[in-house]
């Protein structure tokens, strides 16, 4: 039951990380999945089990525009649970993903 | 990466020994202050361009619109160094100021500032009401000391009104286009984009250097073809190259 659960949050991470990212461009998006592939190791499949390098690879680039595109993420992520979603003025991806 | 600083460099400290030693090759000095812009400004444009068409490639987004943007306001300071240039060169005209070649130049704001003005809006949230209202108190304060110290040589010569509001309107679009500038370089401070940020905001501040210093020495009739001031229009557009090719070396 709760690997089940662990999957299907995985899996909508997976997809609002994708979709969150679109802010950028589809050109902006494969960077990000290109950068985490070669500084990171980490293949596109594999970014929703690892979000703290995702985010430092966010933060690596961005600074603190990074913040930005985690919120966008996290709205996605919020949809896709059926969660409302509620704008807080310091929300960031890390506290989230551990939550879930 | 560390190769396009060392070029940078070079370039920079050859142009400003090159401008500063003028007075050893005057006849040079003259020629080369009129036809290197054009070529520098060109080489940013196709610097800029490199850039718009890697993000262009795979689909549109908020990345090819600023560099689309940022593309055209070049192109378009551009195309006014290449007038300044056959004005001075080919027509042999003195100063060819105001002229045509100014129309280029001003309206090569406004896509620069679009480019600027999205960029920044698509990470705004990440800046604090603070940090804004301190970046627009500081360009308020700039903009009015600017135009302060320019009011007494400016309206003491007798320039038509043309010449006079082109004398405070390169100024003011600079510091315009630096405040954004300065608000993209919090954002990005503690990322990899900074160095971009770092660069645009020097060459941003080069040419807001250079417009005050060229309306001021217009206005005292100390300004000529080849004048050290012009050493920092060239570095602007070093510099810009420098942030295109680095930015998109980053992301």
């Amino acid at each position: 039951m709760v690997t089940q659960r662990t999957e299907v949050l995985k899996k909508a991470l997976a997809e609002a990380i994708d979709e969150g990212l679109l802010m950028l461009g589809e050109s902006g998006r494969d960077v990000i999945y290109f950068r985490l592939k070669q500084s990171y190791a980490l293949k596109r499949e594999d970014v929703s089990s690892n979000p703290e390098i995702f985010v430092n690879c966010l933060r690596e680039i961005f600074g603190s525009g990074a913040e930005v595109i985690e919120r966008a993420v996290i709205k996605k992520l919020y949809d896709k649970l059926g969660i409302e979603f509620k704008e807080k003025k310091r929300l960031r991806f890390h506290g989230i993903s551990k939550r879930s | 990466m560390l190769g396009i600083y060392k070029v940078g460099l070079i370039i920079a400290v050859g142009l400003t020994l090159l401008y500063a030693f003028q007075g050893f090759y005057p006849d040079f000095i003259y020629v080369f202050s009129n036809a290197f812009p054009p070529v520098i400004a060109g080489a940013a444009v196709v610097t800029s361009g490199l850039s718009l068409e890697r993000y262009w490639r795979r689909a549109k987004g908020p990345f090819s619109t600023v560099w689309f943007y940022f593309t055209l306001g070049l192109f378009l300071w551009f195309i006014g160094e290449a007038i300044w240039a056959g004005y001075t060169l080919i027509l042999g005209v003195e100063l060819p100021y105001p002229s045509i070649a100014d129309a280029f130049w001003i309206s090569g704001y406004i896509p620069f500032f679009i480019g600027l003005y999205v960029y920044v809006k698509l990470f705004g949230h990440a800046l604090t009401k603070k940090a804004v209202a301190i970046t627009m108190l500081v360009a308020a304060a700039l903009t009015i000391l600017v135009s302060v110290a320019l009011l007494t040589p400016v309206l003491k010569t007798e320039e038509d009104l043309t010449t006079i509001v082109m004398d405070f309107a390169y100024p003011i679009l600079d510091l315009a286009l630096l405040s954004t500038a300065i608000l993209g370089l919090i954002i990005f401070w503690k990322g990899k984009l900074r160095k971009s940020w770092l660069l645009i905001n020097a060459a941003i501040l080069m040419n807001a250097c250079a417009d005050i210093l060229f309306s001021y020495t217009t206005a005292k009739d100390l300004y000529y073809c080849g004048h050290m001031v012009d050493v920092l229009f060239d570095l602007a557009y070093l510099f810009f190259l420098m942030a295109f090719y680095v930015h998109t070396k980053e992301f």
